[in-house]
C-alpha cells in the first residue's frame, strides 16, 4: 500500500507539467521550493528533535548569495545556487557550534534573533541589496516553466534520498538514540554534540539551496524571505504534513501551497487560518494531519471494501 | 552633557526592557518553557491599551489613562491562563515524549497565530497610543521626554510590586517554591498547576504591561512586538535562564549596549537600523564565553 501510494505520487508528479501550464505550473514550481524546506525543517524537529527558527532566514542567505554572485561576478547560476547551499551552511555551522552545546532551546532562540537581525541587515545595506525593493534576478532556462518545474522536482528528491540516507544509515541511528534518551546515547559514545551539529548544517544547507532555486524562478529577491511569519509557514506545512515523516512533510508543504492559491479570497485571514491549523494540529493530532487523514482514508477504504464483500454474500 | 543624558535615557530604556524581559522570565522559571508567544503578548498588551484609551468610554467620563493602562491587566492575565489551559496544561499531564519540542512549537505557532490575526483586524498601520504624560522634564540641564520617564517610571514601580509579591506573599513563595522544585513543592501541598497558570498569566501580564508602556513611545503594529522579543531573549540568556536578578541587571546591559553603540555608529541611519543587531552580538559573546549567562547556575550533565 504504501510503496503503490509513493509509486503514485511520483507518477503524478512526473506528469503534472503534461496536464497544467502557466500558472497553476508556476503555483507548484513554488510548492516544491518550500517541499524542500518544510521537508528539511522537519527532518530537524521532528528525528533530530532540534527547533530552528532560521529556515527562512537560510533561504534568504542562499538566495542573496546566488543573486549577488551572479549579478556582480556574472558567474553561472547552477554555480550561485551552489554556493548559496555553501553559504547557508557555513551559517548553519556557526550558529550551531554556539549553540548546540548545550540543552535547551538555545537554537531556537539564537535562530529567531538572527533571522530577525538577518532580516535587518537586508534591508539596511541599501548599496548591496538594494532594501526593501529587492533584488532582479536573472531567471533560470529564462523563465522556462517546465523546465523549471523538473529542476525543482529534481531538487527536491536530491534532497528527501539525501536526507533519508542519512537518517537510514548509522547516524540515523545515533541521531534517534539522542532524540529518545541524549545522556544515553551520550554513554554508549555517541558524540553528541558532533551529529546534532552535522544534521544542522546539512539541513541548513538543503535551505540554502531551496533559496538560490526560488531566486532564480522567481526573479526577485526581498528582505521578506527572512521575515518571521514566512518561516511560520514553513512551520505550518512540516506540521500539518507529519513531522516524523519527510515524505509527509513535503507533501504537506505541496497542499498547503495549492491551498493558498484557493485562499486568495481571505488574503490577510490566510496566515490566522493556518496558525489556527497547527495550533489544532498540534494540541490534538500531534504526529500531522496528514498521517491522520491517510490514516481514516485507509480505515474507510477497509470498511467499504468489508461491506461490499458482506454485501455481496 | 551628551554622555550624562545618553547615560539617563539608556537607564529609562533599561527599566523598560527590564519589565518586559521580565515576563519572559518568569515564565521560564516556573513552566520551564521559553515563551516564543513573547512578542506578540506584548503586541496585545499595545493594542489592548490603545483601544481602551482610545475609547469613547474613557473620553466621556474623562477618566485618567493610567485607568486604561490598569485595565489591560486583568484582560491579559486571564487570556494568559485561558492560554496556559487550553494548550499547555496537556504537555505537563500527558507527560508528553518530546515536551520540549512541543513548548516551543506551540508558543511560536500561538504567536504567529497573533500577529496574522491582528493583522487584518487592526490592519497594517502604525498607531501612535497617547502617552500618560505628554511634554519633557527638565532635571538641571537633563531633558527627557516625558512619556518615556513615565513609563519607566510605572515600569520600576511594577518591578517592585513584582518583589512584594514573589518575597513577601503566600501566592508569591508559592510560585517560587515551583520554580525551585516542583515535586517537593507539590509535596507541601501547592497545587503545582494552579500556579503554572498564574505564572502564565502574571508573565503574560507583565509583558502586557511593558507593550502597553511601550506603545506611545514605539509605535503600535501588529509586528511591532519582534524586535522586542528578540531583545527579551537576549536579556535572558544573558543574565541567566530564570534568574529573575539575572534579567534586570541584563536588561539595563543591553540598553547601555546599545545606546552607547548606536553612538559609536558615523552613519545615522544605519546606526538606527543596527540596533537591534548590538543584542545579537551580545547574545554571541554569551554564548561563547559564559554560556550559562550571568547569574545561571552551570548546567550539569548527567
Amino acid at each position: 500500500m504504501k510503496q503503490l501510494s509513493i509509486f503514485v505520487f511520483v507518477g503524478a508528479a512526473a506528469c503534472y507539467p503534461i496536464f497544467f501550464r502557466d500558472y497553476w505550473l508556476y503555483v507548484a514550481i513554488i510548492g516544491l521550493y518550500y517541499a524542500i524546506l518544510s521537508s528539511s525543517w522537519a527532518m530537524l524537529a521532528g528525528q533530530v528533535g532540534i527547533i530552528s527558527f532560521a529556515q527562512a532566514a537560510f533561504a534568504a542567505v542562499g538566495a542573496y548569495t546566488s543573486a549577488i554572485l551572479v549579478i556582480r561576478l556574472e558567474v553561472p547560476i547552477a554555480v550561485g545556487i551552489l554556493a548559496g547551499a555553501g553559504s547557508a551552511a557555513i551559517f548553519g555551522f556557526l550558529i550551531g557550534a554556539l549553540t548546540l552545546r548545550m540543552r535547551g532551546p538555545y537554537l531556537a532562540l539564537t535562530t529567531l534573533g538572527f533571522s530577525e537581525i538577518f532580516r535587518i541587515f537586508l534591508t539596511a545595506e541599501f548599496e548591496l541589496t538594494r532594501g526593501s525593493y529587492g533584488l532582479k534576478v536573472p531567471l533560470l532556462f529564462d523563465g522556462n516553466k517546465v523546465y523549471l518545474y523538473y529542476i525543482g522536482l529534481g531538487l527536491l528528491s536530491i534532497g528527501l534520498l539525501t536526507l533519508m540516507g542519512i537518517l537510514n544509515s548509522r547516524v540515523g541511528l545515533f541521531l534517534q538514540a539522542m532524540r529518545e534518551d541524549e545522556d544515553g546515547a551520550a554513554t554508549r559514545g555517541v558524540n553528541t554534540v558532533y551529529y546534532r551539529l552535522y544534521a544542522f548544517v546539512v539541513t541548513s544547507a538543503f535551505a540554502g539551496l531551496a533559496g538560490g532555486y526560488y531566486a532564480h524562478v522567481v526573479g526577485l529577491v526581498s528582505p521578506r524571505m527572512s521575515l518571521i511569519s514566512e518561516m511560520g509557514l514553513i512551520l505550518a506545512m512540516g506540521i500539518f504534513g507529519g513531522l516524523e515523516s519527510l515524505l509527509g512533510a513535503a507533501l504537506g508543504a505541496i497542499i498547503l501551497q495549492g491551498l493558498t492559491e484557493y485562499l486568495r479570497v481571505f488574503e490577510e485571514w490566510r496566515l490566522a487560518i493556518f496558525g489556527a491549523l497547527v495550533l489544532f494540529t498540534l494540541r490534538y493530532t500531534p504526529e500531522g494531519m496528514l498521517p491522520k487523514i491517510y490514516e481514516l482514508a485507509n480505515l474507510l477504504w477497509r470498511r467499504s471494501l468489508q461491506m461490499m464483500k458482506s454485501g455481496s454474500n | 552633557m551628551l554622555f550624562l543624558s545618553q547615560f539617563a535615557n539608556a537607564l529609562v530604556i533599561g527599566t523598560l526592557y527590564a519589565l518586559m524581559a521580565l515576563g519572559l522570565s518568569l515564565i521560564f522559571g516556573v513552566l520551564k518553557l521559553v515563551n516564543f508567544a513573547h512578542g506578540e503578548s506584548m503586541m496585545v498588551g499595545g493594542y489592548l491599551y490603545y483601544l481602551l484609551a482610545t475609547s469613547f468610554i474613557v473620553h466621556l467620563l474623562g477618566l485618567p489613562l493610567i485607568v486604561a493602562l490598569v485595565a489591560t491587566v486583568p484582560v491579559i492575565f486571564f487570556f494568559g491562563i485561558i492560554l496556559e489551559k487550553l494548550f499547555l496544561r496537556s504537555a505537563y499531564e500527558r507527560k508528553t515524549v518530546r515536551f520540549d519540542e512541543y513548548v516551543i512549537l506551540v508558543t511560536f505557532a500561538l504567536g504567529i497565530f497573533m500577529q496574522n490575526l491582528a493583522l487584518p483586524l487592526f490592519g497594517p498601520y502604525n498607531r501612535q497610543a497617547p502617552a500618560i504624560f505628554k511634554g519633557r522634564v527638565r532635571i538641571g540641564d537633563l531633558v527627557i521626554a516625558g512619556d518615556r520617564l513615565t513609563g519607566a517610571v510605572i515600569a520600576f514601580v511594577v518591578i517592585g510590586l513584582l518583589f512584594f509579591f514573589l518575597y513577601r506573599t503566600y501566592l508569591g513563595k508559592g510560585l517560587r517554591a515551583v520554580a525551585q522544585n516542583p515535586n517537593a513543592a507539590s509535596i507541601l501541598g501547592i497545587k503545582v498547576p494552579k500556579m503554572r497558570g498564574m505564572a502564565f498569566g502574571i508573565g503574560l501580564s507583565l509583558t502586557g504591561i511593558a507593550g502597553a508602556l511601550l506603545g506611545p513611545i514605539f509605535l503600535v503594529n501588529p509586528v511591532m512586538g519582534v524586535p522586542f522579543a528578540v531583545k527579551a531573549f537576549v536579556i535572558v540568556v544573558l543574565g541567566g535562564m530564570g534568574s529573575i536578578k539575572g534579567t534586570i541587571v541584563a536588561a539595563y546591559i543591553l540598553a547601555m549596549v546599545e545606546i552607547f553603540g548606536s553612538i559609536w555608529l558615523p552613519d545615522p541611519t544605519r546606526a538606527l537600523a543596527y540596533k537591534d543587531a548590538y543584542g545579537l552580538m551580545l547574545l554571541v559573546l554569551t554564548l561563547l564565553l559564559r554560556p550559562q549567562g550571568l547569574f545561571g547556575e552551570k548546567e550539569r550533565r548527567a
